[in-house]
């Protein structure tokens, strides 16, 4: 469980005090609430509809996407400053290390995202009605978002990870980064996308399976490239 | 306690180490010297299973390196030249942290006694980011220290400090070899080795040059006398010329010239040179063996090894 111990360190200390990152969360959890108020009319009809599906997806993403900074600053910063030496010191395995920062990392975004989709919810509630918004937004279909958005911030995570194993500055990881994570939001947006317009069936489950997929491969990646050896050699 | 037996180490095609062996013994300090990109940090990380060997093995407190690193790292202390610390977490939360990470049983009191054994004890609650150098150097040796471990691993603890702070840091550190822990300290800092280390091993390109006790590299290679003397320096050096002596000027004191000469032969070349100055009527003041220090040791082997 010393994963546990390395992630409550990451929350409590480098996220909750790190001002410019507190920050930049919080523009993003106001963007979308405020694309929601806004947002007078939606429109009828299914058009209508669909803007309020994209207000929910805008809301859970936003906050993923400040994810990023934060994912760079977890893992680059810490090589960049000379404190993973220490902890590469100590008796611990290099996957608890892996799990631990991105527990760290994973916890305090979700936390924004949902946080964000709830705030979302209810003042689309207020703002179209509660009957329309609970008919369309509905639980399976937030739980949807919310798993999503998860799969993104563990890709985006993943490819911080193996950015971070190969390059020397947190300015470069941010820039090479910045750049996938940017692909990989194209990516999983148009995913998504394609999801609510599937709707149901095999089709939606094989989209599914391939994300989950696709983060699976991302994860195993960044654990192979996170080995102290080829983490140190490029240090 | 710390076995190194031939332990090579390749970043891709660079050779850091090529096949090294050492031990360091408890309650003993052994100083590893080198010039820069010798190999002493690889070294140090191998020994404190931070890094494997490529071939070759390293035993600390009986644990291989290739068998159980985890375990090997739960005996090592290790200090980093830099004292990278986590700036925003205060002292107490800092070590309690590590005690954590190194299963200690009370964490927080074992944060208490180290803070209050290096002076830290009125910055418990303060953050790191706030320390001074001096101050995050003694933060990184509590560390080290938290799980009370056989072995310490020092990488120029002693950089960067003022003499005051480097002296309390030494006086530290001797009083751990008291305690019978193993401690492999890797530095330029000659001086601090010449005080502390036991024994040296001195490493270049990756290979091991020399070990041995700290006065037997200060006694490597021919021994050399100081004679001091009053009367005129030119004449002096010239007797010492036509008997067959090489002398050079060497640093007088008490308004007396001094000449500095080599010999493998001191019990005739030293009565022949006071013959010869006494001749030309030079009023010898001494005739003394030189201590040479470490670092003329230490560069002398270098020297060597490049030629």
């Amino acid at each position: 469980m010393k994963w546990a111990l390395i992630a409550w360190r990451e929350i409590r200390w480098e996220v909750f005090f790190d001002r410019a990152s507190l920050l930049r969360t919080g523009i993003f959890v106001v963007i979308p609430l405020f694309f929601v108020l806004s947002d007078r009319d939606p429109g009828r009809g299914a058009g209508g509809d669909l803007r309020i599906v994209a207000l929910a997806l805008q809301s859970v993403f936003f906050p993923a996407l400040s994810g990023v900074a934060l994912i760079a600053s977890t893992f680059v910063a810490e090589k960049e400053n000379g404190t993973l030496v220490p902890l590469l010191a100590a008796p611990i395995q290099d996957r608890d290390i892996v799990l631990g920062k991105l527990v760290g990392m994973l916890v305090p975004v979700m936390a924004a995202c949902c946080f964000t989709l709830a705030a979302a919810y209810a003042l689309a509630g207020y703002r179209y009605g509660a009957e329309r918004v609970t008919r369309i937004l509905t639980p399976e279909l937030v739980y949807a978002l919310v798993v999503l958005a998860l799969l993104f911030v563990i890709t985006a995570g993943s490819v911080t990870m193996i950015v971070a194993a190969r390059v020397r500055s947190s300015r470069a990881a941010q820039q090479l980064a910045g750049l996938i994570i940017a692909l990989s939001a194209a990516l999983f947006l148009g995913l998504g996308f394609a999801a609510i317009q599937i709707g149901q069936g095999w089709a939606l489950v094989a989209v599914g399976v391939g994300l989950v997929a696709f983060d699976a491969a991302a994860l195993e990646i960044a654990q192979r490239m996170w080995q102290r050896g080829e983490v140190l050699a490029r240090a | 306690m710390i076995e190194v037996r031939g332990v090579t180490r390749r970043f891709g095609g660079f050779v850091a180490l090529d096949d090294i062996s050492f031990d360091v013994r408890p309650g003993e300090i052994v100083a590893l010297l080198g010039p820069n990109g010798a190999g002493k940090t690889t070294a140090s990380r191998i020994i404190a299973g931070i890094l494997a060997p490529t071939t070759g093995d390293a035993v600390v407190d009986g644990v291989s390196v290739r068998e159980d690193p985890t375990a090997v790292r739960a005996r090592c202390g290790f200090v980093t030249d830099t004292p990278a610390l986590y700036d925003r977490m205060p002292l107490r939360d800092y070590l309690a942290f590590f005690g954590r990470l190194y299963d200690v049983r009370s964490p927080a009191a074992r944060a208490a006694e180290l803070a209050e054994q290096l002076g830290l004890t009125g910055v418990a609650g303060q953050r790191l980011g706030a320390f001074s150098r001096g101050m995050r150097q003694k933060v990184a040796i509590a560390r080290a220290l938290i799980h009370d471990p056989p072995v310490l691993l020092l990488d120029e603890p002693a950089s960067a400090l003022d003499p005051e702070m480097a002296q309390t840091l030494r006086a530290f550190i001797v009083s751990l070899r008291a305690r019978e822990r193993s401690i492999l300290l890797t530095t330029h800092d000659l001086d601090e080795a010449q005080r502390i280390a036991d024994r040296v091993v001195v490493v270049y390109r990756g290979r091991v040059l020399r070990t041995g006790a700290t006065s037997e590299i200060r006694a490597t290679g021919r021994p050399t006398y100081v004679v001091t003397f009053t009367g005129d320096a030119g004449r002096a050096r010239g007797a010492l010329g036509a008997a067959g002596v090489d002398a050079e000027p060497a640093n007088g004191a008490n308004g007396c010239s001094a000449l500095r000469f080599a010999t493998d032969d001191p019990a005739n070349t030293n009565a022949g040179v006071l013959r010869a100055l006494l001749d030309a009527g030079v009023g010898v003041v001494t005739l003394s063996a030189e201590e040479r220090s470490l670092e003329d040791a230490y560069l002398e082997i270098l020297r060597e090894a490049k030629a």
